[in-house]
């Protein structure tokens, strides 16, 4: 069981308020995964995307402590709070997972066919940092943009490959994605408004967003997967 | 006057629990079983030629478990969340792969060997459920060609009853190198089966015993077998998938020559496959169980890169739902049943139908010397229940459209126990069941499958 919350301003006056606004959000998300968090942040450094990522063992409210993520800024960043399941509780076993410098991706759920995906990946080079199965998701993800896929294309991919349950969140330097299972059996909510899109596995992570009363808010169909670009 | 001989005192019989223990003691070496062999030995001079398959204990698919969701991984529903068991085999070469609805299909098994109304039976059964079934060392017969929608036509040594007129009439090809009931063995009908329609399509003399070749006449090894599949995939156009069939020995070899040879499909036959009839001492003693095989089978593809291009079929004892999840999990792609589909159809049965009406063969089965439930007499051409016979008096004891609603009700329910243990692994798909999915109960099985002794994270032989 996990938490996973996710931000994209589309307005760029709010860019300076990126981590003020997803640290309360990854908070709400605690009782979903006190074992770790982390969060993939991006920001412009000019003509160049950077994507900073966060992780650490410990609640989330200490993590964006130690790590000041209130005044991060940027234009949109995912957190991720973990219950661990099958692997260790490590920094390195907490996400986000960023197989490249511009791809994150955190998950909530478990894939049921994992071991055979990351036998073939290894086959083909791929080196993996731990053996959680989200990691394996991720650096498909990245395998397939490697080879030429979008990222619409490479979440569609995930759905035909992997089997199990799964509520996905992925960023690049210029995308945001969600993408649930068949089943939708994992909890998410997502709000829309003029100045943003906001993500949360559960509704409460997202009552501290500004205008949220006016938001769309909707949970996402199964198999379905929704983007959102710069 | 003869003297009277002095005679032993009158004395009863011991009853048996009067006999002392040291008495009746078992010889492990020599027990009652070794000592009747070789009384039967000495007055025949011959060895025991016998159906069915080994009959010893062997590490089997028993000695797996699965580790089912719980909260870690999350099951799926039973009845309403589909898994999806369609299962595409030669896709690799071929232009018109083969696609069934469940990765179980019918194992070779001759007419000949089978009567007609048994062939017909599981030709009628395997297209219900949307399977395949294969011809078996004798030719393809009209009835099984009419009855069987996907028909894979054997090519075995003995070449008996195989043309171009029947190759161009199969669906894909098999190429038989080898069977896991008597791998470096040959096929062996005995004459009492030979009718004049089986010596017919086998071109050969009536009543007499037949014995096929061990070795196929036009090529050993892999570099011939290249031709050989080149040759028949010329003459089909590029079509038809290509299998080969393997007996499991030399398994991780085998299977990486085939692949090289051009095998679309690779099947694999472990050492409880069956067999019409032949040496048992072959039977019991060549070969590797299937459980070693599907893993050394299913490694050696994964070695050559080639899991994604080549499917691996498994046979050899396969019964039910959970031996074909194990199998798939394990690695195959598709198991092949031969014994099951014959017990479904009556094979072992107490009892047969004819006019409607139920008789008791017990007393043919003892006739044959044995009983209902242990019969391995396939051989005698004697089948009390009209399945392993050429006899038309007993091939009538069986009634082809009954025949096949037993074998699809078999299938349907193999199907369904192979789905619900898919589904309680999570899989929406019972191709992705993975060696994962699978802990063992012996320290054997764990080293011949592979997987963790349960309990454990321990894998025999593997460096941790």
């Amino acid at each position: 069981m996990c938490g996973i919350v996710g931000l994209h301003l589309k307005n760029p006056a709010l860019h300076g308020q990126l981590g003020s606004l997803l640290a309360p959000m990854l908070d709400c998300m605690t009782s979903r995964g006190p074992d770790s968090a982390g969060l993939a942040l991006y920001h412009d450094e000019g003509a160049r995307t950077v994507m900073d990522v966060y992780k650490d063992v410990g609640l989330p409210k200490e993590i964006c402590a130690r790590y000041d993520i209130a005044s991060r800024t940027g234009f949109q960043g995912i957190g991720h709070t973990r219950m661990a399941t099958e692997s260790a509780v490590t920094t390195e076993h907490s996400h986000p997972f960023t197989p490249t410098e511009q791809l994150a991706l955190v998950h909530n759920g478990s894939f049921s066919n994992h071991a055979t995906i990351r036998r073939r990946l290894v086959r083909e080079g791929h080196v993996f940092d731990t053996d959680n199965d989200s990691e394996v998701a991720a650096r498909y993800i990245a395998d397939q943009m490697t080879k030429g896929a979008d990222l619409d294309d490479a979440m569609r991919m995930v759905l035909k490959e992997f089997d199990g349950f799964f509520t996905l969140l992925v960023t690049t330097s210029s995308q945001f994605a969600v993408l649930r299972d068949s089943f939708a059996c994992k909890p998410a909510v997502v709000a829309e408004t003029a100045d943003y899109v906001a993500f949360g596995s559960e509704y409460h992570a997202l009552a501290s967003l500004p205008g949220l009363a006016e938001a769309t808010v909707f949970e996402p169909s199964p198999e379905v997967v929704y983007t959102w670009s710069r | 006057m003869t003297e009277m001989l002095p005679r032993p005192t009158a004395r009863a019989e011991p009853a048996a629990d009067e006999i002392p223990a040291d008495g009746r003691r078992r010889s492990h070496t020599f027990p009652p079983e070794s000592i009747a062999q070789i009384q039967r030995m000495a007055e025949e001079g011959h060895y025991e030629i016998r159906g069915w398959g080994a009959k010893r204990a062997l590490p089997s698919f028993d000695d797996l478990t699965f580790l089912t969701a719980s909260i870690s991984r999350y099951p799926l529903e039973g009845y309403r969340e589909k898994c999806e068991t369609r299962t595409v085999l030669g896709s690799r070469f071929a232009s018109k792969p083969i696609e069934l609805d469940i990765p179980i299909t019918i194992a070779g098994m001759s007419f000949g060997s089978l009567s007609a109304a048994a062939k017909t039976a599981l030709g009628t059964a395997a297209t219900a459920v949307g399977t395949s079934t294969t011809t078996g060392d004798g030719g393809m017969s009209t009835e099984e060609r009419a009855a069987s929608q996907l028909l894979v036509y054997q090519c075995l040594p003995s070449r008996y009853g195989f043309n171009l007129a029947d190759l161009r009439k199969a669906d894909a090809i098999e190429i038989v190198v080898g069977q896991g009931a008597k791998p470096g063995g040959g096929g062996m009908l005995l004459g009492q089966k030979v009718s004049d329609r089986v010596a017919g399509m086998r071109t050969l003399p009536p009543g007499v015993d037949q014995r096929s070749a061990s070795r196929h006449p036009d090529w050993v090894g892999p570099d011939d077998l290249r031709i050989k599949i080149e040759e028949l995939r010329e003459a089909t156009s590029w079509e038809k998938p290509v299998y080969v069939k393997l007996g499991a020995t030399r398994v991780t070899n085998d299977v990486k020559l085939a692949v090289a040879a051009g095998a679309d499909v690779v099947v694999v036959d472990g050492m409880q496959g069956g067999t019409g009839a032949t040496q048992d001492v072959f039977l019991e003693n060549a070969g590797i169980p299937t459980l070693p095989a599907v893993r050394q089978a299913a490694a050696a593809l994964r070695e050559i890169e080639m899991e994604d291009q080549v499917q691996l079929v498994v046979s050899g004892g396969i019964r039910s739902g959970s031996d074909v999840a194990k199998a798939l999990a394990l690695g195959a792609d598709a198991v092949s049943l031969g014994v099951a589909p014959l017990v479904a159809l009556g094979c072992n049965s107490r009892t047969y139908q004819r006019d409607g009406i139920s008789h008791d063969a017990t007393e043919d089965y003892r006739a044959l010397g044995t009983e209902p439930g242990h019969c391995h007499k396939m051989h005698t051409g004697q089948c009390p229940v009209g399945i392993a016979t050429q006899d038309p008096e007993l091939e009538a004891r069986l009634d082809a459209a009954a025949g096949a609603r037993r074998v699809i009700n078999y299938l349907k329910s193999v199907t369904m126990e192979l789905t619900t243990l898919a589904r309680a692994c999570g899989k929406s798909d019972v191709h992705n069941l993975e060696p994962e999915d699978l802990v063992a109960l012996t320290v054997e099985a764990a080293a011949m499958a592979g997987v963790p002794l349960a309990g454990t994270n321990w894998i025999p032989g593997e460096q941790r």
